[in-house]
C-alpha cells in the first residue's frame, strides 16, 4: 500500500500558512546587481585600506550588504572583502574602530562575525580575530547586538 | 588554560545571555501542546538564525534559539584517535545518565559531540546566569577532564609495559 | 527612592493586576489557578484562589469599574469573576462562560476603557472580541482573524473603545478596528482613520531587524502607538505623519511597556530592569532606568554595578587564566548568585499602579523571580550596566 502520503506535510497547503519569504522584504536587487555593487565596493575598500581607513573601508562594505537567499556570490565577495580588513586591523585599534561605527554598521559587522565564525577554515578566517572583533564589539553595542543577529532574518 | 580560550568562552557566554531570553509559548500547530519549538521546528517565525562560535575547525559551539527553548550544541576538541575515544566515552557516559543534568540532551546535533536543550521551565525554575555559567564551566572542565584522562591513559600504559618488558628481559 | 518590593511567590508570576483601589491584586503564578491577594501590612497574603482553567493562566485584568477579573489560560478559554454572595450568603468570586471560539492557547488580555468588551490575543492566528449577551448569560466573542497569520502576542485598547492594537509574532504590530454594533456609538474620526468596520486594518507596521511583538500600547491620547520587540528595540509611531522612531538597546528584548506621560514611554524585559525612554517627534532616546542597581544585591555579598560587574566576569576569567585552575565559573559563582537590579529573573508584566492616563505617578512590575515591585517613574537614574545582559552577574 502506497504510505507515502503520511509524510505530507498538510501544513505546508494551509491558505494561510506563513512562509519564510513573508518574513522580510527581499533584497531589492537582483542578484547580477549585487554581485556588481559587491565587486565594486572591493576595489573601493581596497584602495580605502591604501590609505589607512578602516572606519571608512567598515563603513562602505557594511552600508547595505546584500542578503537573501538567492545572492550567495555577492555575499562570499562581501565577507572576503570584510575579513581582508578584520585580518589587516591592529587589535588594540579594534575598539575605537566599532565606536566610530553608526548602530547599522555594528549590527551588520556582528553578522558577518557570526557568518565568518559559522564557516572556520573557509578563505582566511581565523577564528582567533573574529573572536577579538566579537568580545570588542560586543562591550560597545551590547547584547542587544547579538540578539538582533539572531532575530533578523536579511541573512548576510 | 591558555589565554586564547578567553575570548571563545567570552562570546559563548554573550551569545548564551543573549538566547536566553525565553518565555512560555504555547504550540500554535497542536492544540494543548505545549513543546520546545527548537526541537518541533514546525513554526518558522517562532525560530531564529542558528549561531556558530568557533575557535578553529575542530572547537565551536552551535547555539539555536526559539522563542521557548534553545539548544546548546558543543564540538569538544580532539587531536588524536585516544582523544577521540576519550571524548565519546565521557558524553556517552554523560547522556545516559542525562535526566540527573536536566539540561542535558540524550543524543548530540549531528557534527557535534553534546548538546544541552534549555527550555523556558528551566529558565524560570533557574536562574538564567547561572545555567550560562553551568555550560560555561562544562566547556572549560570537560577539555580539561579528557586531557588528564590522556595524560593518566599514557602513565597508566607506560606502567603496563615497563612491568611487561622487564618480565620478558629476566 | 527606592521601589517597594515584595516577595509574592518562589515561581514565576506571569500576570498581574491591581483592582480600582489598589488594596487587592489578582496574580497568575505560572500555574492554572489565580490568586487574589490583599494587603495586609507589609506582605500580601492569598484570600482566594480562582480555579476553573486547567492550564497556566497568561494573562489576567482587572476592570477598575465594574470590578470584574477577567482571565485567560493555554487552555483555550477566557472566564469572567464577579463577586457575588453564595448560598451562605458570603461573597466570592463567580466565574461567567467565555464563548471564546478560539482552539489555541490564549495569551494576552486586556478590558476595553468602557469595560463593555474585552479582547483576547490568542496562538490561533485569531483575536477575539468579546461583549456580554445578557439572554443568555455568557459572553460570546467576534474573531479579528485576516490578516493575521501567527500567534498574537499581545493587544492593547484604544481610549476611543474601538480601535485595538495587537503585537504578533511574525513581527507585525497592527491596528484594528474592532467595532460591535451592539455595544459601541459610532466612533469619531481618530487619526488612524475614519470609517471603522469590524476587523478593518488601520496599519500595519514591522519591527526593523524582524523581531516578535512583545508588547504594544497606545498613547494617553491615542495618537501614537509603541511597541517593543525581540530584536531589543522600540519602535514609536507617528501615524499622522507615518514616521516610526527606532529606539535600538545595547541591552536584552524588552516584554512589557505603558505609557506614563504622552512623550515618557516605562519597558521592562528581559534584561532585569524598567527602562525608561522619553521623545517627540522628532526623536526618541533612552532616558535612564528606576533601577538604581543598589537594591538587589544589598543582600548578597557581591554589591557590584556597571562596570564593576563586568569586571568580575573578567576577574573570574583571569584568575582562571593566570592560576591555571579551570574553576572559574565555580570561583565567580560563589559569591554572585544575587544580580543588582531589584527583579532577579525578566519582568514579565508592567502595568500602571498610581495615576491618571497621560499622568502616571508609579507603576508596578511583575517578574519571573516572584517578585512585584512598585516603582515612582520620576526616580530616573542613569543606565549603569552598559553590557546590558553581561552586567547581569
Amino acid at each position: 500500500m502506497e504510505v507515502n502520503f503520511r509524510k505530507i506535510d498538510i501544513d505546508a497547503f494551509d491558505e494561510e500558512v506563513l512562509r519564510e519569504s513573508d518574513l522580510y522584504e527581499e533584497d531589492p536587487r537582483g542578484p547580477a546587481q549585487a554581485l556588481d555593487e559587491a565587486k565594486q565596493k572591493q576595489t573601493a575598500v581596497r584602495s580605502s585600506l591604501a590609505r589607512n581607513d578602516i572606519v571608512g573601508a567598515l563603513s562602505l562594505v557594511l552600508d547595505n550588504p546584500p542578503y537573501g537567499p538567492h545572492v550567495e556570490e555577492a555575499k562570499n565577495i562581501s565577507l572576503q572583502t570584510l575579513l581582508t580588513i578584520l585580518n589587516t586591523t591592529k587589535s588594540t585599534e579594534i575598539t575605537n574602530v566599532v565606536k566610530s561605527l553608526s548602530p547599522d554598521a555594528q549590527d551588520t559587522l556582528m553578522k558577518y562575525l557570526y557568518k565568518g565564525m559559522g564557516m572556520p577554515g573557509w578563505g582566511d578566517i581565523s577564528g582567533s580575530v573574529l573572536l577579538g572583533w566579537h568580545e570588542k564589539l560586543t562591550e560597545v553595542a551590547g547584547t542587544g547586538c547579538i540578539v538582533r543577529t539572531m532575530t533578523d532574518r536579511r541573512t548576510v | 588554560m591558555s589565554n586564547v580560550l578567553r575570548p571563545y568562552l567570552a562570546a559563548v557566554r554573550s551569545t548564551l545571555t543573549a538566547a536566553l531570553t525565553l518565555e512560555n509559548f504555547s504550540s500554535q500547530v497542536v492544540e494543548r501542546h505545549n513543546k520546545p519549538e527548537v526541537e518541533v521546528g514546525g513554526s518558522k517565525e517562532v525560530l531564529l538564525n542558528p549561531l556558530i562560535i568557533s575557535r578553529n575547525e575542530n572547537e565551536r559551539v552551535l547555539i539555536e534559539p526559539s522563542i521557548n527553548s534553545i539548544r546548546v550544541s558543543i564540538k569538544i576538541k580532539q587531536a588524536d584517535e585516544i582523544e577521540r575515544i576519550l571524548c565519546h566515552k565521557f558524553t556517552r557516559f554523560m547522556m545516559q545518565r542525562a535526566e540527573n543534568f536536566i539540561v542535558l540532551r540524550r543524543k548530540p546535533v549531528p557534527g557535534y559531540d553534546i548538546s544541552f536543550l534549555i527550555t523556558n521551565t528551566h529558565s524560570e525554575t533557574m536562574l538564567k546566569h547561572k545555567i550560562v555559567d553551568f555550560i560555561i564551566q562544562f566547556m572549560e572542565d570537560v577539555d580539561k577532564e579528557i586531557s588528564e584522562m590522556k595524560l593518566s591513559l599514557n602513565a597508566r600504559a607506560r606502567i603496563v609495559a615497563e612491568q611487561y618488558l622487564t618480565a620478558i628481559a629476566t | 527612592m527606592a521601589p517597594e518590593v515584595y516577595h509574592i511567590a518562589q515561581t514565576p508570576i506571569i500576570a498581574h493586576a491591581f483592582n480600582a483601589d489598589r488594596s487587592a491584586l489578582a496574580v497568575s503564578l505560572n500555574s492554572n489557578e489565580a490568586q487574589i491577594l490583599a494587603r495586609s501590612g507589609k506582605e500580601w497574603a492569598t484570600i482566594e484562589t480562582l480555579s476553573e482553567h486547567d492550564k497556566v493562566i497568561t494573562s489576567i485584568d482587572w476592570a477598575p469599574n465594574s470590578n470584574r477579573i477577567v482571565t485567560a489560560s493555554q487552555d483555550r478559554n477566557a472566564y469572567v469573576w464577579q463577586q457575588t454572595p453564595d448560598d451562605t450568603g458570603k461573597v466570592i468570586w463567580k466565574p461567567t462562560l467565555v464563548l471564546l471560539r478560539i482552539n489555541r492557547a490564549a495569551t494576552h488580555v486586556r478590558w476595553s476603557p468602557n469595560e463593555d468588551k474585552f479582547a483576547v490575543a490568542s496562538g490561533a492566528r485569531a483575536i477575539a472580541i468579546c461583549s456580554f449577551d445578557p439572554e443568555n448569560n455568557w459572553w460570546v466573542s467576534k474573531l479579528l482573524k485576516k490578516p493575521i497569520r501567527s500567534t498574537v502576542l499581545s493587544v492593547d485598547w484604544h481610549p476611543n473603545n474601538v480601535l485595538l492594537a495587537a503585537g504578533s509574532a511574525d513581527s507585525q504590530a497592527r491596528v484594528f478596528s474592532a467595532y460591535i454594533k451592539e455595544v459601541d456609538s459610532k466612533p469619531a474620526a481618530t487619526v488612524w482613520g475614519s470609517k471603522l468596520p469590524f476587523n478593518t486594518i488601520c496599519s500595519e507596521y514591522r519591527s526593523p531587524a524582524g523581531g516578535w511583538v512583545h508588547g504594544v500600547a497606545f498613547s494617553p491620547s491615542g495618537d501614537l502607538l509603541a511597541f517593543t520587540s525581540h530584536d531589543s528595540s522600540l519602535n514609536i509611531v507617528y501615524p499622522g505623519s507615518n514616521v516610526v522612531h527606532n529606539v535600538r538597546m545595547p541591552s536584552l528584548p524588552l516584554v512589557s511597556l505603558v505609557w506614563t506621560t504622552e512623550d515618557t514611554i516605562i519597558a521592562a524585559g528581559h534584561d532585569c530592569q524598567p527602562f525608561v525612554f522619553n521623545g517627540t517627534e522628532g526623536g526618541w532616546q533612552e532616558a535612564g532606568t528606576l533601577d538604581d542597581q543598589s537594591g538587589g544585591a544589598s543582600g548578597g555579598p557581591a554589591r557590584r554595578g556597571g562596570l564593576a560587574a563586568r569586571s568580575g566576569a573578567f576577574a573570574a576569567f583571569q584568575a582562571a587564566d593566570s592560576r591555571g585552575l579551570g574553576g572559574s565559573s565555580g570561583s565567580s559563582g560563589s559569591g554572585d548568585t544575587k544580580l543588582t537590579t531589584v527583579h532577579q529573573n525578566t519582568i514579565t508584566d508592567v502595568r500602571i499602579y498610581d495615576g491618571a492616563p497621560g499622568q502616571v505617578a508609579r507603576v508596578s512590575t511583575s517578574g519571573v523571580d516572584g517578585s512585584l515591585a512598585i516603582w515612582d517613574v520620576n526616580a530616573v537614574s542613569a543606565i549603569t550596566g552598559r553590557l546590558g545582559g553581561m552586567s547581569m552577574r
